[in-house]
């Protein structure tokens, strides 16, 4: 039998695309040279346009759909944890730490699901005032989120950069670097779960050749940095995101409830109580 | 109307001329495919592209064509198209505002004292399936009240049941009614369907002394494509070589981003040479297009690419 290899390409608004400067690098695993994207200026440009749209659709997706469809993600992921499991292994991880890392993978994606429709009474408050009015920190998900991925293979840690901006209503433009295959082995089942186009970019790529131009994009909310940058190179970017007044934050692993909170901004309403 | 052949339209061509040319119209349409993408292939760049830029904002019809226009929305929109990026004062004012003859007299008003033109659709627009007298009524009624430019629409009717002198004669008569007001003509490409259809409606109105032709209502999912621009540009050429006159072309409907309506500049120079390369031959009807365009400018020259919200809306 003809043994096929898979080009792995990036995921943007629902399709699989080659970069348009036709540029790639390679990523070395055990058995196999994988040639993947190696993401340009105007690709990025793409997909925050598309996160835009993206960002449109998934928040009018009611927190009850969002749940089931986060859901059937993981539902997705199971049918293929053969091949998540071959390819980790492939990568240089354990048999079993790969097994683990799947299992603890699914249950993150069901945990988040359901948070989809809880989030709001858990993240939101009814604030104490003197007076004759009801205060409402209403919680809304930020926006476009650029999220930079920790190097490591591990899907675990991967959809810790994803889940949380996702399940709060964000769009998320998932950029990896050198672990990025696995990213892009999980576009195929992002393309399953009835995600909808453009709410969910994963691109591969080299993070210092396109920074400035996420930095001063506008269109871009939020920048999550789940990888430790140099510390002159970050000043650069939170120099150039200060003209949109960006938020750039540093997200070391978070866990549970603690984790969606960096994808939320407050709106205060108040109102007043009627009698 | 009038069934004499021997009328002339103000140009002193007569039908039978143009009849010639009307039959005389294959086209090579995968030559002309071909002719048309490799000129989307040039590549435009820094200083170039931001002269095309504000080129194309100079170009530009700022179009509301809705049940839903109030005086409001007019009087929002003209600011607009006086000062696209009041954030930058090297951003020129767009070529008109184009609305229904109803809301002329509000964006004459609002754009008095500016370079601006108020062009008015009329004819029935989009679908001019009215009789000639009510035609001939809504235009009078437009320049009435102050319309500089009319959008006329073909009457695709006649044109696709084959009858080209009715065609011919009622652009003639609308004519008549419009005098020194600029008439540009709707071909609707997207109905005429065939290359060969939309050469023969770009001569027939160009004939009848239409001073533009456009390609769409923008009321059809089918808008301006770069290759029935192309049809129209070649008749526009070969008019000029008949009469002298330099016709103008607008294109209109689904032109959304700097791209491509960058590239629509380019076939208009290679093609046309830089005379067309003015808001007086060359035109966009476009609502989206601007925002694109103001967009592109800010990233040229700021080096951001830019979000929607920090321009008018319009």
């Amino acid at each position: 039998m003809i043994e096929i290899k898979k080009t792995f390409k990036n995921y943007v608004d629902g399709k699989y695309v080659r970069s348009e400067s036709g540029k790639t690098f390679n990523i070395e695993f055990k058995n196999s040279l994988y040639e993947v994207p190696l993401t340009s200026k105007k690709d990025i440009r793409d997909a925050v346009t598309s996160s835009k749209s993206g960002f449109k659709k998934w928040t009018s997706v009611s927190p009850y759909t969002k749940t089931q469809i986060l859901y059937r993600l993981s539902e997705m992921i199971e049918g293929n944890r053969d091949s998540y499991i071959d390819l980790l292994v492939s990568s240089g991880v354990s048999k079993s730490n790969a097994v683990k890392d799947v299992n603890n993978s699914i249950e993150k994606i069901i945990w988040f699901a359901g948070l989809a429709d809880k989030w709001e009474q858990l993240a939101g408050n009814l604030n104490p005032v003197s007076g004759d009015f009801f205060n409402i920190s209403h919680q809304n998900p930020i926006g476009v989120v650029f999220s930079l991925n920790k190097d490591s293979n591990s899907l675990y840690t991967l959809l810790s950069g994803i889940l949380p901006p996702l399940t709060v209503g964000c769009s998320v433009i998932s950029f990896s670097e050198t672990s990025s295959i696995l990213a892009l082995k999980f576009a195929e089942d992002i393309n399953n779960s009835d995600i909808p186009d453009g709410t969910l970019n994963i691109m591969s790529g080299d993070f210092n050749k396109v920074s400035e131009d996420i930095s001063k994009h506008v269109e871009i909310n939020l920048i999550s940095l789940h990888e430790e940058l140099d510390i002159n190179e970050l000043k650069v970017i939170e120099e150039n995101a200060s003209e949109s007044v960006k938020r750039i934050k540093y997200l070391p692993q978070l866990e549970g409830l603690s984790s969606i909170l960096p994808y939320l901004e407050t709106k205060t309403v108040w109102h007043p109580k009627g009698t | 109307m009038q069934n004499n052949s021997t009328v002339k339209n103000q140009n002193n061509i007569s039908w039978e001329s143009v009849l010639e040319l009307v039959y005389d119209s294959k086209i090579d349409s995968v030559g002309l495919k071909e002719r048309v993408s490799s000129l989307a292939t040039r590549s435009i760049k820094k200083d170039s592209k931001l002269q095309a830029l504000n080129m194309i904002v100079s170009m530009c019809d700022l179009t509301t064509l809705e049940g839903e226009d109030t005086e409001g929305k007019i009087s929002q929109m003209a600011a607009k198209a006086i000062n696209p990026d009041p954030s930058d004062g090297e951003i020129n004012s767009v070529a008109a505002v184009c609305v229904y003859p109803a809301l002329v007299a509000t964006a004459k008003e609002k754009v008095l004292n500016s370079s601006v033109k108020v062009a008015a659709v009329s004819s029935y627009f989009p679908s001019g399936q009215v009789p000639m007298d009510s035609k001939i009524l809504d235009t009078q009624y437009a320049i009435e009240a102050g319309a500089d430019e009319i959008d006329i629409v073909i009457n695709r009717k006649a044109f696709l049941e084959g009858d080209y002198r009715k065609v011919f004669d009622e652009i003639v008569a609308l004519k008549e009614v419009c005098k020194d007001v600029h008439l540009k003509t709707i071909l609707e490409v997207g109905d005429l369907k065939t290359y060969e259809n939309i050469r023969k409606a770009s001569l027939i109105s160009l004939a009848a002394g239409s001073d533009f032709i456009k390609t769409s209502t923008g009321k059809l999912s089918v808008g301006s494509s770069r290759e029935a621009c192309y049809v129209m540009l070649k008749a526009v050429l070969d008019y000029k070589r008949l009469t002298g006159l330099s016709a103008g072309i607008k294109v209109a409907g689904g032109i959304r981003d700097s791209k491509d309506a960058i590239r629509y500049l380019v076939l208009i120079n290679e093609e046309m040479g830089d005379e067309w390369l003015s808001p007086d031959l060359f035109r966009f009807g476009a609502s989206s297009l601007l925002d694109d365009v103001l967009k592109q400018i800010k990233k040229l020259k700021t080096g951001a690419y830019q979000a929607g919200y920090y321009f008018p809306r319009g």
